[in-house]
């Protein structure tokens, strides 16, 4: 071996040993306790057995919460992209000298706690809220529930998730430039036609990234469905946390992490593939 | 002469307070002529352009084509072929995609397109390169590639923004000829933005000589060179001397250590002459009424090849002076006396209104 490859593996020993330590094996181990069993206490049956794969496959439950969270976190994700893509397009383009405090300002909410701002959420649209209040204003006898239900679940994950969706799609804009606007339109392309032919195609590497992001972080997500969900809306991340710390059913939680997992593979397959189609 | 293809009426353009980028602009360009306008970058030169092309609103004023006022149409309903200084190649279309795009835009049928484009890149020697996409072409084709998707389209007028700049030196001249070239088969009215004398002097019909917003002087290459209106459009297209002085009521002018007559009479003041250093001989005996002379010793001497530069310190004042070298020319050494001798009808003399005297280029 080189001694330059020497030197490089040498180098990289050090994380490797530690991403095994605190990544990989927990993972094993994540894997394994879903092979396991646990009583109405909780506690871990001896051996290793299927009932508990058994029990989620055979349960139409399960299949809906995947159902249900997959859709959820595309709905958001779709969202999520229609709010940022104007907000991200319009920092593109703004002059070197706006463009650093404008990102700035897009990226503050993330200091403020998602804890915080989920509750925000609730004050706003609660049955007590200035959108039930305006909706009452306008003669609506009874104001629709935006609280305790998906509706509130997509809002206020849309809300959480845009930052990071604009930071990845201003990251893939790179190849968006106003002269290839501009060429096109003299070339003869009406407005909308130079959007779908040019500024399109040569965003959907921030489009893809930026989707990949909010559709891991939506499934993931775990305070704002459960908070804004109020309980009522049954979600991947939702159920691992009941079944860990409620139900106190460790196989369960393991094997519904795993299948967060699996998923998330199938998102990551779909970006790579795409990502090439793309490029 | 046929009548104005492409008329611009006090074009004006402003950006917020201040001066106008582009100030009253006046211009006719001819069916088929190829107008540069030339100026240091902040002219104004490529925001008149970019109003032409519809990429820049005017703030007042009309721009016409062919008698029609485009003032306030999109650029999509322009019908212009426009060159970026980027080139501006749409990076997820190959060459044959880019070349497409204006006449899909046109709606035109498949087949035609694809003779037309097939047409297009053999006219700019890129024939079989079509599928390759833009980056993976040099900055030469790419600039080829720019300007056959802007002619394909068989536009009213092609405008074209500092499209050499971006080239190296070699390969510009080469463009230089060929963007000529294909201008004069096609007969079409251009518009060039550059701020390279050379390259204006070398390509134009006509150039207009933009400072500050404003038009200087708008003449053929030879007018501009010869017969400059200012001393800014003098200084601008090529290397010149300067000296100012004053002139009496025979005509004659004092400036510095020397006494003058110039191509052009002019009333009794201050005036600003200039030579060009190349129409400045060495140790001639050329004496005479057409002839003006001066003697100096020389400063320094600079050979760079094809020309020997050589400062003359004329006592006050100092001289460019330039000539062609050949072999066994000798290169004088400093403190070497010369007598210098040019023609009057090579002095430049300009007016010198006391309240513009800041007139510095």
């Amino acid at each position: 071996m080189p001694i330059a490859s020497r030197i490089a593996l040498a180098l990289l020993l050090p994380a490797l040993l530690v991403n095994m330590a605190v990544f990989l094996l927990p993972m094993g181990n994540l894997a394994l306790l879903s092979f396991r069993q646990a009583n109405e206490g909780g506690a871990l049956l001896e051996g290793i057995t299927l009932a508990t794969w058994a029990k989620m496959f055979g349960d139409i439950f399960y299949a809906e919460l995947v159902r249900d969270s997959v859709v959820i976190a595309l709905a958001i994700t779709g969202l999520t992209l229609l709010c940022s893509y104007p907000i991200a397009l319009f920092i593109h383009r703004a002059p070197d000298r706006w463009k650093n405090m404008l990102v700035v300002m897009c990226i503050s909410p993330l200091l403020v706690s998602a804890v915080v701002r989920t509750y925000g959420w609730m004050v706003i649209l609660g049955d007590g809220g200035i959108i039930a209040a305006f909706l009452r204003w306008l003669g609506m006898v009874k104001a629709p529930r935006m609280v305790f239900n998906t509706t509130g679940v997509v809002v206020g994950l849309t809300e959480i998730l845009m930052p990071y969706m604009i930071l990845a799609l201003i990251a893939g804009f790179g190849r968006l430039n106003t002269s290839l606007e501009e060429a096109a339109a003299s070339l003869g392309a009406k407005p909308f036609t130079v959007f779908r032919r040019v500024v399109l195609p040569l965003t959907l590497p921030g489009i893809m990234l930026g989707c990949l992001l909010a559709f891991v972080l939506a499934v993931s997500s775990f305070i704002t469905p459960k908070l804004l969900g109020g309980g009522r809306v049954f979600l991947l991340a939702t159920e691992i946390y009941d079944q860990a710390i409620v139900t106190l059913n460790w196989p369960v939680a393991a094997a519904l992490s795993i299948v967060v997992l699996v998923i998330f593979g199938f998102a990551l397959t779909l970006y790579g593939r795409l990502a090439r189609a793309v490029a | 002469m046929t009548e104005a293809h492409l008329v611009l009426d006090h074009l004006e353009k402003r950006f917020g307070a201040g001066p106008p980028a582009v100030a009253s602009l006046s211009l006719d360009v001819r069916k088929g002529e190829l107008l540069g306008l030339l100026g240091p970058s902040g002219c104004g030169k490529t925001t008149t352009l970019r109003m032409i092309g519809g990429l820049a609103e005017a703030t007042a004023g009309h721009i016409l084509v062919g008698g029609r006022d485009v003032t306030t149409l999109p650029p999509h309903k322009r019908d212009m072929g426009i060159v970026f200084q980027n080139y501006a190649l749409f990076p997820h279309m190959d060459v044959a995609g880019n070349v497409a795009f204006g006449l899909e835009m046109r709606k035109r049928p498949k087949a035609e397109v694809r003779e037309r484009v097939e047409r297009a890149l053999e006219m700019v020697h890129l024939q079989g390169l079509g599928h390759r996409k833009p980056r993976e072409l040099s900055g030469g084709q790419q600039q080829r590639v720019a300007l056959a998707r802007a002619l394909v389209i068989e536009p009213s007028i092609l405008l074209l923004d500092e499209p050499l700049s971006n080239l190296d030196a070699k390969l510009r001249d080469e463009m230089r000829t060929e963007i000529r070239d294909i201008q004069q088969r096609l007969g079409i009215t251009t518009i060039f933005v550059t701020h390279d004398q050379v390259e204006a002097l070398a390509m134009c019909d006509r150039i207009a000589v933009m400072r500050a917003g404003l038009l200087e002087q708008v003449g053929t290459p030879y007018e501009i060179y010869e017969t400059p209106a200012t001393p800014f459009v003098a200084d601008f297209v090529g290397r010149i001397n300067r000296i100012d002085g004053e002139r009496d009521g025979n005509g004659e002018i004092v400036a510095g250590p020397f006494r003058l007559r110039a191509a052009k009479p002019g009333r009794a003041g201050k005036v600003t002459v200039m030579v060009r250093p190349h129409r400045i001989h060495v140790a001639t005996d050329a004496i005479g009424p057409e002839w003006n002379s001066a003697t100096g010793t020389i400063r320094r001497a600079t050979y760079v090849g094809d020309v020997l530069a050589c400062e003359v310190d004329c006592g006050g004042a100092t001289l460019t002076v330039e000539r062609h070298t050949h072999p066994g020319l000798p290169i004088p050494r400093g403190g070497e006396a010369v007598t210098l001798a040019w023609r009057v009808s090579d002095t430049l003399a300009f007016d010198r209104p006391a309240a513009l005297s800041a007139d510095a280029p």
